[in-house]
This record gives structure tokens, sequence and C-alpha cells, in this order.
């Protein structure tokens, strides 16, 4: 009875043997010039996202702009487009592998994603040797596109989102010091908490305006320690990036403290979790973000939210928005390329220039970064309210 | 003992061949090209959690110490290798907020010379936490070696000047091919099989079965736990260099408590005291995990399209393995090894059995 359980096993585990061979050379041929030049009618882009795992939020959310964006413009050049989407379970090696399978797998032209950083690095490191470009939705991180020509994002990246809180934070609220409180395992929040002091000290020309720099470990639940020593410095405002959670339970332990000062911080607090956690005591948190459903003006974005609206019943947020805009970039470099061709895509988006997007009008700069607005937020009524655009400066 | 040899070898000239082949070795050659780079890569992975279920095997499985230390030997294999095979302008570039420090910042050696002292380094660090931590039995021990690790990743992510913080590393030389992973994988069965097989290894063995059994036949327990703790994390840092190779890029979150436990599924999966059934594991997980892919893609077919479901692999991921723990409580393999002469003998008991079955009725 073993033995035939064991080779029953054995059988089963042999007939997966063949897929991986089967796949192999099938695919090669097709994306050699096997097939291609017949039957030109599909065009493959793929998308890597963290659907589930620790960021699973973020993806589902850019997916679901992708998907409406697919919908709204199924056709390029005569061709459907086809989208292919690979989870990455928030995990760099499954990231790697994701982008190997879609190029060597599924013949894709371009790739979109992700949502994660460090994702983003992995995956992009493939899709570089690869030459096959890719469009980042919302890694904000300057590393993603350093060095890697094949890589391009339609969000801002931190240095500027650091410097539009310092400039808020000296011009609109007039502040003269601030307190930073970072989470030390989030290269987003390091990342955002450095620039921001960099454009805080150039603005108010004082090098100890910043008067603490304390950090937090993610998971943590008392800020006690980081929030007495706040008080006790009485800072004008409180820098405080990191993930919503996180924030929304140390803004609400910072004013049962007593603590008054506004609480700023960057695009990860915008999630319906920040309002519901926090509560009364995260009203008057100002953050800045990609986008604001308040402050569209153009036809595109109003007809993005519409769609989006009847689709998935809800408003949409700056990551659906961000999906979007990273589609129609590619739909829009391969109209202009007339051809979808991988290094002719690359080419066209790397020409990238006043493309009228949801969240704003995008400009490729020399690093492949997107050259654009930010907005800022502020919870207001138990929502998040629209204050004001702030222009590349 | 020389027919032994000669087919032993045989076999090894046989896949080396199938290794250039498929690594692309022989594209100048002969013009054959190499595989795919996505099969490639399965192969790679596989090849490095082989390493890393070995080496996790040897302290769990054959000693019979809980460790969950191995994320954090990892980290550090990997951050050694990172640091040590970056050049200055990759360094410099990549720790653009905190510069590295300057010994680090000049020094790149050869890959082969780095992933031996990322292992050198795993394991220093492995003497440290097992002098103290050794003395534990059972759970604590899990608990503290748990502790450990977590305390690695934290020092990690604090030290801002050498590891670049959560900010992680990027540009990690791609030098890892099938060569090395595989290569790394056969050194270290050979040299896990050939310990085992001496006086240490069953004195390991001895160990698990009964520690004060053992101390009584005048074994020094805490000698060999250290032994064992030593090469396994030396493995773990060879396994993390490797990995941080392939992908160019690490950063302490990768290292987190979870990637512990899925090495050590691997292990308990393959069966805990059985060198190929860590192997056979390492195997089917990887390739198993990207096979399912398919359940979670959107197929199109015409102008059908059928919508995948995110997240589907991992529920059927984990039914097989509820169906592996009902048949095969110890294991695939418990605690027996795959060699020739057992695959013959199946294979000879299979003939028969057949033989007789045909026979019955003339």
């Amino acid at each position: 009875m073993r033995k035939t359980k064991f080779v029953a096993i054995v059988l089963l585990l042999a007939l997966f043997i063949p897929f991986l061979q089967g796949c192999g050379p099938k695919a090669t041929g097709e994306n050699g010039q096997g097939k291609e030049p017949e039957k030109p009618t599909e065009i493959h882009i793929g998308v890597y996202e963290p659907m589930t795992g620790a960021s699973a939020s973020g993806g589902q959310m850019t997916w679901e702009g992708i998907q409406l964006a697919n919908e709204m413009h199924p056709e390029v050049l005569g061709q459907t487009v086809r989208l292919h989407l690979e989870d990455n379970k928030t995990d760099k090696t499954e990231a790697a592998n994701a982008v190997t399978r879609l190029i060597d797998q599924k013949n894709v032209v371009a790739i979109i994603g992700s949502y994660g950083s460090s994702l983003s690095i992995a995956g992009g490191e493939v899709a570089k040797n690869k030459e096959i470009p890719v469009v980042g939705c919302s890694p904000t991180n300057p590393l993603v596109t350093q060095d890697n020509p094949y890589y391009f994002r339609v969000c801002f990246i931190d240095p500027f989102q650091g410097k539009v809180m310092a400039k808020y934070a000296s011009e609109n609220l007039n502040a003269k010091t601030a307190v930073i409180i970072r989470n030390v395992q989030d290269d987003y929040a390091v990342g955002l908490a450095n620039y921001f002091k960099e454009a805080f000290i150039q603005l108010t020309g004082d090098d100890k305006c910043v008067l603490a720099e304390l950090e937090y470990n993610t998971g943590d639940q008392d800020f006690t320690a980081q929030l007495t020593q706040t008080a006790s410095l009485a800072p004008d405002v409180v820098f405080a990036p990191g993930n919503y959670g996180d924030s929304a339970l140390m803004i609400r332990q910072a004013r049962s403290l007593k603590i008054t000062a506004p609480f700023l911080g960057g695009d990860t607090w915008e999630a319906p979790e920040f309002i519901e956690i926090g509560g009364v005591d995260v009203e008057g948190a100002t953050l800045s973000t990609h986008y604001s459903v308040q402050a569209t003006g153009t036809d595109a974005s109003k007809a993005f939210v519409d769609a989006y609206k009847a689709k998935y019943n809800k408003e949409p947020n700056a990551f659906a928005a961000l999906g979007y805009d990273a589609y129609l970039m590619i739909l829009d470099a391969i109209k202009r390329a007339n051809s979808a061709e991988p290094a002719a895509i690359r080419d066209a988006l790397a020409g990238t220039k006043d493309f009228k997007g949801v969240t704003g009008t995008i400009t490729m700069d020399e690093n492949r970064d997107a050259n654009k607005s930010a907005v800022i937020l502020q919870v207001k009524d138990g929502a998040f309210q629209y204050l004001t655009t702030v222009e590349p400066f | 003992m020389s027919r032994h040899l000669k087919r032993d070898l045989v076999i090894l000239v046989c896949v080396a061949l199938v290794v250039a082949w498929a690594n692309g070795d022989l594209k100048d050659l002969l013009g054959i090209p190499g595989w795919q780079s996505y099969a490639v890569r399965i192969i790679n992975m596989c090849a490095i959690n082989a390493v890393l279920a070995l080496s996790l095997n040897l302290v769990n499985g054959f000693t019979g110490q809980f460790s969950l230390g191995h994320a954090g030997f990892m980290a550090l294999g990997a951050y050694t290798t990172a640091l040590l095979t970056m050049d200055m302008a990759a360094k410099d570039r990549v720790f653009f907020m905190t510069p590295l420090v300057e010994p680090l910042r000049n020094l790149t050696l050869p890959f082969l010379p780095a992933l031996v002292l990322a292992g050198i380094v795993a394991g220093l660090f492995s003497l440290l936490v097992g002098v103290p931590a050794l003395r534990l039995r059972g759970d604590y021990l899990g608990i503290a070696t748990l502790g450990f690790a977590e305390i690695i990743r934290l020092i990690i992510q604090n030290v801002r000047k050498v590891t670049n913080g959560a900010l992680g590393l990027k540009g990690i030389p791609p030098v890892v091919n099938l060569w090395w992973t595989l290569g790394s994988a056969f050194v270290c069965y050979l040299m896990l099989r050939n310990f085992l097989a001496s006086s240490y290894g069953r004195a390991f063995k001895s160990i698990r079965e009964n520690e004060t059994a053992a101390q009584a036949m005048g074994i020094d327990l805490f000698k060999h736990k250290l032994l064992s703790f030593f090469i396994s994390s030396f493995w773990a840092g060879v396994g993390g260099g490797l990995l941080a190779s392939l992908l160019t890029t690490i950063d302490p979150v990768q290292f987190k408590f979870p990637l512990t436990f899925q090495v050590l599924l691997t292990v308990v999966l393959g069966g805990m005291g059985s060198l190929s059934g860590s192997i056979i594991a390492a195997g089917i997980v990887t390739y198993l995990m990207e096979f399912l892919r398919v359940v979670e893609e959107t197929h199109y077919w015409g102008s059908i399209t059928i919508p995948g479901i995110p997240g589907l692999r991992m529920v059927i991921f984990s039914l097989a393995l509820v169906v592996v723990v009902v048949w095969y409580p110890k294991g695939l393999m418990g605690d027996r090894e795959l060699t020739v002469a057992g695959i013959k003998g199946v294979l000879g008991r299979v003939r028969q059995r057949l033989r007789i079955k045909g026979g019955r009725p003339a």
C-alpha cells in the first residue's frame, strides 16, 4: 500500500515535468521569428503587482485602474491589447520571477508595475537584461530608475514629495521648527524624511530647524517615548511619513498627550483606514499625494472618475489613477512609435512630453522620472479634502 | 568500487553537458542556444533552495536541534557578498544618502572569495549565538535563534553606514549562473553526505536520538552541536550570497521570519533527516509555486476570456501540503535516502510484480 502511494506520487510529479519542457522551446520559438509576424492582431502588456502579501491593497487598487484603462481603450494600432497579470506576493524573488515569466512566456512588449519600490528594483533588473520597457505606477524611490534605461514611472519621486511638504510647512504654516518621526524599516519613510529635512533647512535657512529625528519600527503599537520627546521640544510641525495604520495610531496617541502641532505625511496615508483608525484625532492631518478627485479639471480625468465609479462603485484613489495613467502612457508611446517593438516603445516613452494623464501633465526627465505636480490633501470632517496643487519647482 | 567510480563519472559528465547546454555555453562552440531564461531562473532557485534546505536539515533533521535563525544567517551572507562584490562606483550610487564606511567602499573582491567569506561571516555569527543558545533545548532554542535572526535584521536596518538601511542595495554584479548555483548545491550535498557518514555525523544522529545517552557514550554535546550549527550557518550564508547575486538587489525586509519558515517547510516536506528529501522538496516547492501561476493568470482563448484568481495558487499549495502531511507524516522521504541501488530495487520489484500479474492469466 505504501509503495503504490509512493509510485502514485512519483507519477503525479512526473506529469508536471513535460509542462516545463513543453513551455520552454515553444515559447522561445514564438518569441523569435516563429509566429509573431504572421499574427499581429494582439499586443501583450504585462502587469506585475503585489496582489497578495503585505502590500496587497496597493497592488489591487493599481490593478483596478489598469483594468479600467484597458476596458476603455482596448485597442492600439488596430490591434487588441491583452493584459497579463502576475502576482509578486510582495516578495522580491517572486517579483523577479514574475517579470521573467511575463517576458519569456507571455511575450509582452511592455510591463506595468509595481507597487513598492524594492519590488520594482528586483523586477527592473530582469527587464533591463531583456530590454523590455517597464512603466512603474507608484514606486517613488529614486533608486528604481537609476542606471536602468528601461524603467520609467508616472509618479513623482520622494525628493520632490519631501520638498513639497517642506515648502507647505514653511510657507503655508509658517513653521520654523519641525520634528521628524519616521519608520526606520520603511525605505519610503526614510527617504522622504531625509528629503524633507534637506528642503526644510534650505527654506528656513536654519541648520537646527529639525529639532529631532525620532525612529520607530513597523508594527510598533506604542509611540509614547517618541511623542513625549516631541511634546517637550514643542515643534511647529511634526513630519511623520509611514504607513497609514502606524501613523494613525501615532497621531491618536499624540493628541492624547496634548501635542497640538499639525502632523504632515506622504501619499501612503491616503487610505480609508487612516481615517477609520484615527477618527477625530487625525482631523487636520495633511499629506502630499499624486492625485485628488476634487482637483481634476481635464476631460480625461472626469471620464476616468465617472467610469471608475460606475465600474467599482467607489471613489478612485491615487494608485488606481496612476495605474490608469501608466497603461495609457504605454499606449501613447506605441501610437507615437507606430510600432509594438519593445525598443521602439522604450524610445517613445523616453520622449514622452506633456502627456495629459489623469494625475497631471507628465513629462519624462532625463532620469526617466515623471516631472509633474503634487496635490496636498487634508483630513476634514472625516474625509480627505483637496487643499492645493504644487507645481514642480 | 572502480565500477561505481566509472558510473559516477559518466553521470557527472552527462549532467555537466546538460548544464552547459542549459546555461548557453554550447552556443558559441556548437551553435546550440541555451534554455529559456525562465526555466534557467527556476532551476537556479531550485538549487539555491536546495542549499538552504540541506543546511537547515543538518541542524533540525540530523542533530535534532530546533533552529529558526536561518533567515538571519542568509541575510549576513547576502550582505557580505553584496558589499564585497559591488564596485566603488555602484556603491557610491546606491549609498547616496549615508556614505559607506571607508574600507568597505574601496574593497571589491572576485565572486568566489566573497561567497566563501559570506559563509564564514555567517558561520562566525552562528558561534556567537550558538555559545549561549545551544545550552537550551527544544522550543527554547527555537525561540532564541528566532530572536537572534530578528536582531540581525534590525541591526542591518539601522546601521545605515554599512548596509544602507531600509533602502537596501541595488546593482550587485549578476555573476551567478547555473554552474554556481548547481555547483554550490552539489558541493554542499557531497560535503554533508560525507560528513554525516563520518564519526561526527554519527555523533549528531546520536544527539538527535537521545542526548543523555549520547553524553553517556562520551560525546561532547556542546562541541558537536556548535559544529553542526556552524556548518549549517556557513551554507545558509552561501545560499544568501547566491540569492543576492541572482536578484542583484537585497533589502532587510526580505529576510523576515517567513523566509526561515519557507525553508523549514521544504525540510519538513522532504523529510527531517534526509538529504535527498531536502533536494527533492526544494525542487518540488520551487517548481510548483511557479507552475501554479497558471491558475492566477487571465487566459485569452480567441474571444473567450477566462479571468485568473490572484492568490489561488497559495490555496492549492496549502492543500497539497495537507495531503502530504496526512499521507506522509514524516515527509516525502522520511529519514531514508534516494540511492541508485534503491531506485534499482524499486524498479526491480515493480517489474517482478508486473511479471507475476502478466503471468497469472496464462
